[in-house]
């Protein structure tokens, strides 16, 4: 789910869109007034955020509206949070085996 | 407008010179040792960063700065079913040496960013305006944002 939010967001397109619900309530016909691609591909996009929780969507009659969700956001930060932490950690661990290999290294020509 | 912007900020002190560090963050024999599985990188502004990710991901962006021993800065997107352009998300490594140690700080910025809603806001508000010159029966005159890169 969080790889799926993490792909969705990384498109400039929905990125722009996600800024332009951010605050306000938007239909799907005024989020495509915004941009010069066509509605089919701006629904597209559309489902792709709220498939991911990026963005939610809720009837009004027969138009369909949309708001950002920032719990979705909140959700990709701690994934990244968390990844990079462990991330880190590795880093940390394989650079101080290798200076401490120098070090022996550099003990076993001096030696 | 305000805006919504996923910025992750972690540093960790490692017991090693920052010479000894920056191959792990350049080089794809020592950064699958840390971080992917496999890795195709060109250290060099401009160049590919291309990294397999928990096996199925892959990320591919390019080298924006690289300067030895101290910072490098690359952007990623992702390749697969849908392709996602590089250039969305940015991560900042920086190696700062501290006696025998080094701070590793990390900056990594998804999106939405600052710059996407200040484009957005700047090119609606410019045609609003333009938009209220016209509509009068004025003369909004030529375009200056026509030859800007949007």
């Amino acid at each position: 789910m969080v790889e799926a939010a993490l792909k969705a967001i990384a498109d400039p397109r929905r990125q722009d869109i996600l800024v332009i619900v951010h605050e306000n309530e938007l239909s799907a016909g005024d989020i495509a007034s915004r941009f010069d691609i066509t509605r089919p591909a701006i629904s597209q996009h559309l489902r792709v955020l709220v498939d991911t929780g990026l963005v939610s969507m809720r009837r009004d009659g027969t138009r369909r509206l949309y708001k950002a969700r920032p719990e979705g956001l909140e959700e990709i930060r701690a994934f990244l949070d968390q990844f990079w932490g462990r991330s880190l950690d590795l880093l940390k661990k394989a650079a101080e085996q290798e200076q401490q290999g120098e070090s022996d290294e550099h003990t076993d020509h001096s030696g | 407008m305000s805006t919504q912007t996923i910025v992750v900020e972690r540093e960790v002190r490692v017991s090693a010179s920052p010479e000894t560090i920056f191959p792990f963050l350049i080089d794809p024999e020592k950064i699958v040792r840390w971080k992917g599985t496999d890795a195709m990188l060109d250290p060099r502004p401009g160049g590919i960063y291309r990294v397999n990710v928990a096996g199925k991901n892959m990320a591919r962006g390019e080298f924006v700065e690289v300067t030895p021993n101290s910072k490098v800065v690359s952007t990623w997107g992702w390749e697969g079913d849908e392709e996602v352009p590089p250039g969305s998300s940015t991560v900042e490594m920086s190696l700062t040496p501290d006696g025998d140690e080094t701070i590793v700080r990390l900056r990594h910025t998804d999106l939405p960013t600052k710059e996407s809603a200040a484009k957005h806001t700047m090119g609606w508000d410019h045609y609003m305006s333009r938009l209220a010159v016209a509509a009068p029966g004025g003369d909004a005159g030529e375009d200056p944002m026509m030859n800007m890169d949007m």
